[in-house]
């Protein structure tokens, strides 16, 4: 198996390598349209013409696109990201700060997709046939069109403006003291024992995390339903069915098993999609992620920090797509055979 | 102390052992609206972050809450008749949070070997011309300057001067000192996440009077319907610039007090001379077509004064006689000379924040309507509030931006000095006529004839539209009934003044 | 088959949705009772009429500027719409033709194609638009380049192995044999087959084009602050979301109910055109 595998991967990596070139040149040329200029943004008040100039040579910016270009890929494969203009911190600090805090939404979220998105899919394929079809086939819809940030919203009305019964903004209440060691809070508290931090922080995802993961189970549910429908038409469940295995087992010991793997090729997909979402959820929650800092660059104009994010979420979605290929070799019975 | 020792250490912080520490006696927590820019307190100006440095670093000079200059780490100062020297002393018993003595090396590090040394500091603007800083003693020395500066002792009380510790600095980077600063301040730093939260403990060998408040915490809210959820939910303990639509529900909380209190801001348009505002009709009909006092009703609950000049109602440079007019027929007649109308509108660019004072974002649309009535097109984006300086620095700001100019000081100087002088960051207005009249005002000894001078000024740039001031700006506050805090006429809301009752 | 397609009540929902909102774009001068930018400051924050303190004359309240919500929210159907449409056309046409090509002729062009594609969906979708505004600013036209220079991929991915399923079909191979010109086997033959499926996306894209229109102005980085946009007005009622619920709700509404509409008629089309379509991608 892991002969077949290996190559398999190693492959995929080379194209993601291939792939995140183009992403770094495309970032490169997009926002060197920009009309800003970095050199002067990033002086002193006082600084005189001459000084500008000559922090712009410092900064290579004289030099040809190209050439700038390759300055900034040698320095990033250093491992260093540049300065930010407004902040004079190194960008690599920055993302190191922020993105666990995404990632660990993204995570949770995608957990509250799955279990939304597996449940409702067995429920959507239950009810097929029945009066109630039609109905749940209109919730569905329903929700397929309210995007996360549209539940967030509405979250924040229903749950923390009306009811007043869970936090929306940040990760932690303000009389909690963030512990020391990682950003992944949720974690670091956990091993750390502090379960009265993990607690409040588990709060402050619930909505959050349930805007990302409502907005996200309805593909799912949609296409578990339609890959359970393919593999209803197999022979095996006509013979389980004559052994008389009852309708339950059947749905939830095989054909569940198979069903899944065209909802897992999906998944990683979705995945990839709600990671970006979370920039969005993020700004809206007033959540230190990596979107919050993207948008904050956004607005300052701060090019190191939005080159560096956008590669960094390509980054995240290269990853996920790799595992997840991973996971449907490792899980697909056919490539496993051979 | 162990955050102390461990900050000194330079080793990792260790957490406190209860996590869920009680609110109440102990500690205070404060959502408040912004960053600093940074941990070196000389890096940028930033107004919103002073009140936030004056708990980590202690100023040279300090204000009383009615803003007159007060004695600090400097107990005496004297400045020659000629402006060109003043000589300081320091106090003897200051130490910086790590146990370092604070001498008059550090003074001269701050105030001249930082600026030499080229340190990206803005306090080169303001301390630009000290020529050097004579060390007579370990409290004494003498700031020299290369033209008179009569102002300098204002300044030494005023954003960014705050003195840093030389041998940490020098020993660890600015780099190292911007992730654990060290200053002489009333609370040390225990924790710091970056636009999400600053934890401050009682540094309990300060020098001065100790804080009540053992522990603070900044919540950064950015988004001021953040805050107004956080102090109605009990998380926070104080905020300040919530809406202040949202007063006089809040007011209407049992266990919370909300205040609308005028503060020596002011909220004014910042202009260009030259582009689309190069005609000095157009800039005129831009000022008449602005109803100001509507603004105020509209947005201020008509608490904030309406203003002719850019200098706040009270201090020493406000002028009581002069009132420019709201008038749009005025206005359409000015662009009328210029060939402008409705039809064929001047165009204009408009910047101004969102969220950094009280309706900022509402009060930019309102005045980009008013000026569609009249024959002015303004196309409007919105920008951090330091992107100002940025863009100005790199010449593109756009023909008017909203700003808000902080005068802690009161003086009338740091308006229109300020506000007008091409030679400073904040000044869009790149004239040399006034540029040279400020020069002049700037090195003037006599004080009575200095205010006059900036009276006459600030009227004469009304007038030929170098700026448009609007209001007087108020200071939002909501903090739970229990928690006092000492009120300063510039707004300042400093933590070591607050105590529970 | 076009009458099997009216005759399905989801295609029709859908459309009387989406032609309302349509009809709002349109007409809204005409339908609108106030300006959408007039500002009334001395009326802020007006309840809808039928409430206490409500004013007759601005049906759904005010907001923070006293501008009449139900104005703003018809003239914001005018971008929703606008974007909608021409994003969505514009992206099938990009990733359409790229998918014919890349599926017709396969070989090395297909996998460049293919590279492309690879590219693209390595981005999150929000985070290459927001990208994009940065780079081209503000404006409408620069908001509906962004749509489709990111969305395109959506077409190109579905289509093209779509193209490749037809391509094997015996009439192509005949159209083929027969001497037909490339371009005209594509035109004549091909385009026809995968019609359904072109429609289906399309529809469903419009919604997607609502949302992302949507989430770039709520950020500020879409149409000019004096255009109103459903987006924006989501933002300012952010603001007031303690006075003004209903300010929120209504925007959030709006937006709800294009996407809905989009995607009833996607949904109904997939059904009637027996288009068999897996995966719907988010936003």
């Amino acid at each position: 198996m892991l002969t077949t595998i290996v190559p398999l991967i190693g492959r995929r990596l080379i194209a993601s390598i291939f792939i995140l070139l183009v992403v770094s040149v495309l970032l490169f040329l997009v926002l060197h349209v920009l009309p800003v200029d970095p050199a002067a943004m990033s002086m002193p008040p006082t600084a005189t013409i001459a000084e500008i100039e000559a922090h712009r040579r410092e900064m290579g910016m004289d030099q040809p696109l190209w050439d700038q270009y390759a300055i900034w890929l040698v320095k990033l494969l250093q491992g260093d990201l540049g300065t930010s203009i407004h902040f004079k911190r190194s960008v690599w600090g920055l993302i190191a700060d922020a993105l666990p805090a995404t990632i660990e939404l993204a995570f949770l979220s995608m957990l509250i997709a799955t279990v939304f998105g597996i449940g409702g899919g067995l429920l959507l394929f239950a009810s097929r046939g029945s009066y109630a079809e039609p109905a749940i086939d209109l919730v569905t819809i329903v929700l397929l069109s309210i995007p996360e940030f549209l539940w967030a919203l509405f979250f924040i009305l229903i749950f923390g403006v009306a009811l007043n019964v869970l936090p929306f903004t940040g990760r932690l209440d303000a009389d909690l003291r963030l512990p020391e060691g990682s950003n992944f809070l949720l974690l670091n508290a956990l091993f750390s024992g502090q379960f009265a931090i993990f607690w409040n922080a588990l709060k402050h995802m619930v909505l959050p995390c349930f805007a990302l993961g409502i907005a996200f189970s309805p593909a799912i549910m949609r296409v578990l339903r339609s890959s359970l429908i393919d593999v209803y038409q197999d022979d095996y469940i006509h013979l389980a069915r004559l052994r008389g295995v009852t309708e339950t087992r059947i749905l939830l010991g095989h054909a569940l098993k198979n069903a899944i793997l065209p909802t897992l090729s999906l998944m990683g997909v979705q995945f990839g999609f709600l990671f970006g979402g979370t920039l969005l959820v993020e700004v809206i929650f007033s959540y230190p992620g990596l979107g919050s800092v993207m948008v904050d660059a956004v607005r300052n104009a701060d090019l190191p920090i939005i080159q560096a994010v956008g590669l960094a979420y390509c980054v995240v979605v290269l990853v996920i797509n790799t595992v997840v290929d991973t996971l449907y070799l490792v899980l697909n019975p056919k490539l496993r055979a051979q | 102390m162990t955050g102390l020792a461990a900050l000194c250490a330079g080793g990792p912080l260790i957490s406190l052992n209860s996590p869920a520490l009680a609110q109440g006696q102990d500690s205070a927590v404060i959502g408040w609206p912004s960053d600093v820019p940074s941990w070196d307190p000389n890096q940028r100006f930033s107004p919103d972050s002073q009140p936030l440095f004056k708990l980590v670093f202690d100023q040279p000079l300090d204000q009383d809450p009615a803003l007159h200059l007060i004695p600090k780490l400097i107990t005496k100062w004297d400045m020659a008749p000629d402006g060109l020297s003043l000589s300081v002393e320091l106090r003897d018993d200051v130490s910086f949070h790590n146990g370092d003595r604070m001498t008059a090396d550090d003074f001269r590090y701050t105030f001249f070997e930082r600026i030499k040394a080229g340190h990206a500091v803005d306090t080169k603007s303001s301390f630009g011309k000290v020529s050097d800083i004579e060390v007579q003693s370990p409290t004494k020395a003498v700031m020299k300057f290369s033209s008179p500066a009569p102002t300098a002792p204002t300044w030494l009380g005023f954003l960014g001067s705050y003195i840093v510790p030389k041998k940490y600095m020098e020993s660890v980077g600015v780099e190292k000192f911007r992730e654990k600063p060290v200053g002489t301040g009333p609370y040390q730093l225990v924790e710091y996440q970056l636009n999400s939260r600053i934890v401050l403990e009682r540094n309990e060998k300060y020098w001065g009077p100790k804080p009540a408040v053992r522990r603070v915490i900044f919540e950064i809210l950015k988004d001021p319907s953040a805050r107004v959820a956080a102090i109605q939910s009990g998380q926070i303990d104080l905020t300040i610039n919530v809406p202040v639509r949202d007063i006089a529900r809040l007011q209407r909380e049992q266990s919370l007090a909300a205040e609308i209190n005028p503060i020596t801001r002011v909220v004014l348009l910042q202009v260009r001379n030259d582009e689309g505002f190069s005609d000095r009709n157009v800039r005129l009909a831009a000022h008449h077509a602005i109803d100001k006092a509507a603004l105020s009703k509209a947005f201020y609950a008509g608490s904030a004064v309406p203003l002719s000049i850019p200098v706040s109602p009270g201090s020493a440079g406000y002028l009581d006689s002069y009132k420019f007019a709201y008038d749009p027929e005025l206005s359409k007649k000015l662009l009328a000379q210029s060939g402008f109308s409705t039809a064929k509108p001047a165009r204009i660019k408009f910047a101004s924040t969102n969220g950094h004072f009280p309706s900022d974002y509402d009060m930019a649309r309102a005045i980009q309507q008013m000026w569609k009535k009249v024959g002015i097109e303004a196309e409007l984006e919105t920008i951090e509030y330091a992107k100002y300086f940025e863009l100005n620095r790199a010449g593109k700001l756009p023909e008017a931006t909203l700003y808000s100019w902080d005068n802690a000081s009161g003086d009338p100087e740091i308006y229109c000095g300020y506000l007008l002088n091409p030679k400073l960051p904040m000044s869009a207005w790149k004239d040399p006529a006034i540029g040279g009249e400020i020069t002049r005002l700037m090195a003037a000894t006599d004080n009575k004839a200095r205010i006059e001078g900036w009276k006459a000024l600030a009227k004469d740039a009304v007038e030929q539209g170098a700026t448009i001031p609007l209001l007087q700006s108020v200071q939002t506050l909501v903090r739970k009934k229990k928690l006092a805090y000492l009120k300063y006429g510039n707004g300042w809301v400093l933590a070591n003044s607050m105590r529970w009752s | 088959m076009l009458r099997s397609v009216f005759r399905s009540s989801r295609v029709l929902i859908g459309l009387t949705i989406v032609g309302i909102l349509v009809v709002c774009a349109i007409f809204a001068p005409l339908i609108a009772p106030h300006d959408p930018n007039e500002q009334n400051l001395v009326s802020i924050l007006l309840p809808p009429a039928w409430s206490e303190g409500g004013d007759p004359s601005f049906l759904l309240g005010t907001d923070s500027l006293g501008r009449d919500v139900l104005s703003r929210l018809i003239f914001g159907a005018r971008v929703a719409m606008t974007v909608a449409v021409l994003a969505s056309l514009g992206a099938m046409i990009v990733g359409a033709v790229l998918a014919y090509i890349a599926g017709y002729f396969g070989g090395r062009i297909d996998a460049l194609i293919g590279r492309a594609v690879d590219v693209w969906m390595s981005f999150p979708p929000v985070i290459l638009s927001l990208i994009l505004m940065v780079g081209l600013g503000v404006g409408l036209r620069n908001v509906i380049f962004a749509i489709v220079a990111v969305d395109w991929t959506r077409f190109c991915r579905v289509i093209r192995s779509e193209v490749l399923v037809v391509r094997r079909k015996d009439y192509i191979a005949a159209a083929q044999l027969m001497g037909f010109s490339h371009p005209r086997v594509i035109v004549k033959e091909i385009v026809p087959a995968t019609l359904p499926l072109l429609i289906t996306l399309l529809s469903m894209e419009m919604g997607i084009a609502v949302i992302v229109e949507a989430i770039l102005s709520f950020v500020g980085m879409s149409v000019s602050a004096n255009t109103p946009a459903w987006g924006q007005m989501v933002a300012d009622a952010r603001q007031t979301i303690y006075e003004a619920p209903w300010n929120l709700f209504l925007p959030i509404f709006a937006i709800f109910l294009a996407v809905l509409g989009f995607n009833i008629l996607g949904d109904g089309l997939r059904r009637t055109l027996d288009v068999r379509l897996i995966a719907r991608g988010r936003t």
